[in-house]
Order: C-alpha cells, then sequence, then structure tokens
C-alpha cells in the first residue's frame, strides 16, 4: 500500500464514521457551536479596533506636539516679550515723569521749542 | 520630542514669570481706591483722575511711589506741576520729555544754573531765540 492508497482509505473509513445519526450529530453541531462561541473572534476584533483608535489618539497627539505646541510656545513668548516691553516703556516713562516735574525747570522750558538747542549751543561755546 | 517640547514649555514658563518681575507694572485704581497716601501725594489730581486714561493712572502711581525719597523741593515742584502736566496732549508731554533727555545730557558743569538759565533766555527779544530745533 503505497502513501497515495492509504490516504484514500483514510479518507474512506473517514467517511464512514462521519455517517452518525440525527442525534449525535446534532450533539456534535451544539457542541461545535458552543466552542465556536467561545472562541468568538469578536473580543479579538475589540482589540484591533481598540488598538486603532489609540494610534489614531496617539497620531492627533504627536502632531499636536509636533506642531501646535510650538506654535503655542512661541505666541505665548512674542506675547510675553511683547508685555515685558510695554512694561518696561511704562516704567521709563514713570521715572522720567518724576524726574522731569521735580526737576529745577519749569514744564515751560521743556515746552519750548528752542530752549534745549539754545542751551546746549551756550554749552558748547 | 516629548523632552524638547518639555524644555520649550519650561523656557516659555520662566518667560511668563520672570516677565512681571522685571517691571511689575502698577495696578490701576479708581480714586476711591488709592490709599490714603496715594491720595495725599496725588491730591492736586484728585478732580479729573477718574477720568484720566488707565495707562496715565498707573503712570502717577508709579510717580507717588517715589515721591517718599525725592527732596521736599522736589516733591513741592511735583505738586504745583501735576495738573498742567495732565492737561497738555501727549504729543506736548512726548516733545517735554525729549527736551528733558536733551538738557539733562548736557553737563551740569557746563549748563549753569538752568532756572538762571531760563530766566535769561526768556528775556531775550524774540528774534534773538533759534529757529525752533527740529
Amino acid at each position: 500500500m503505497n502513501e497515495t492508497q492509504f490516504a484514500l482509505r483514510v479518507r474512506q473509513l473517514l467517511d464512514q464514521g462521519a455517517r452518525v445519526d440525527a442525534r449525535v450529530a446534532a450533539q456534535l453541531r451544539a457542541a461545535r457551536e458552543r466552542a465556536l462561541a467561545r472562541h468568538s473572534p469578536l473580543p479579538m476584533a475589540g482589540l484591533a479596533l481598540a488598538h486603532e483608535a489609540m494610534g489614531r489618539v496617539g497620531g492627533v497627539r504627536s502632531l499636536a506636539f509636533r506642531v501646535l505646541a510650538p506654535v503655542a510656545i512661541l505666541g505665548t513668548a512674542l506675547a510675553a516679550t511683547y508685555a515685558w516691553q510695554q512694561q518696561q516703556r511704562a516704567a521709563e516713562v514713570e521715572e522720567l515723569d518724576a524726574q522731569l516735574l521735580s526737576s529745577d525747570l519749569p514744564i515751560d522750558a521743556y515746552l519750548d521749542q528752542g530752549f534745549a538747542a539754545w542751551l546746549k549751543r551756550r554749552a558748547s561755546q | 520630542m516629548a523632552q524638547a517640547a518639555r524644555v520649550a514649555i519650561a523656557i516659555a514658563a520662566a518667560l511668563l514669570l520672570a516677565a512681571p518681575a522685571a517691571a511689575a507694572p502698577e495696578k490701576d485704581r479708581r480714586w476711591a481706591q488709592l490709599s490714603g497716601e496715594q491720595q495725599k501725594i496725588l491730591a492736586p489730581l484728585s478732580a479729573e483722575w477718574d477720568r484720566l486714561e488707565p495707562e496715565q493712572r498707573r503712570k502717577w502711581i508709579g510717580v507717588a511711589k517715589r515721591y517718599p525719597k525725592m527732596t521736599p523741593i522736589g516733591q513741592k515742584r511735583v505738586q504745583t506741576r501735576m495738573q498742567k502736566w495732565v492737561k497738555l496732549t501727549p504729543e506736548q508731554r512726548k516733545q517735554a520729555r525729549e527736551n528733558y533727555r536733551r538738557i539733562s545730557k548736557v553737563p551740569p558743569d557746563k549748563r549753569g544754573d538752568l532756572q538762571r538759565q531760563w530766566d535769561e533766555y526768556q528775556s531775550l527779544p524774540p528774534r534773538g531765540k533759534p529757529a525752533p530745533a527740529k
């Protein structure tokens, strides 16, 4: 008996063995269905779905870190610099006004269009 | 990547925290919200205080903060000049500050007694005065 003949014989025997009565067949079908139900591919599908979703969220997060965060940080830094400059300017004006108002000369002397130039010229003579 | 982002966030946070510390701006306050001390110093402005620009009010609160460090004569000058100063236009104030800077740059030993110089300048005939500086 060569290999092919052996295989045919096994198939024949299996075919014969599979001829079971209806009751046994029903029991077998029920058992198979139970087993299949227990081994449901649904949890696997759920996992795959969850994984995909995580991947998408991760994608958004990495996009946020790569693009949005630097833009937001740059914007914040620019706003902070601007605010700081404004404050510096305000502090400067504050100091200047305090000095000017308490100085030897009346306000009119500083409002005069020619006095500062006249004084400068005089001092250089 | 995450580390770079963290570093950038740290820098931004440091900037934000450092900015107010560098020059803490005065808070804008209505007349009624000023302290008794501030009201006393800024009394010449009491009538128009609430009509001033917030920026101006903050400036005056800053001037009031410097007031105790001024000489008594300096304090008196500030008190008498305040009203006139707030009635100037922003352009006039800008011009006056500019002239103050220019005059301050003239070495004290060369400019002499400023008040006397001003008196002398005022006594000049109109033609003796130089053309307005551009």
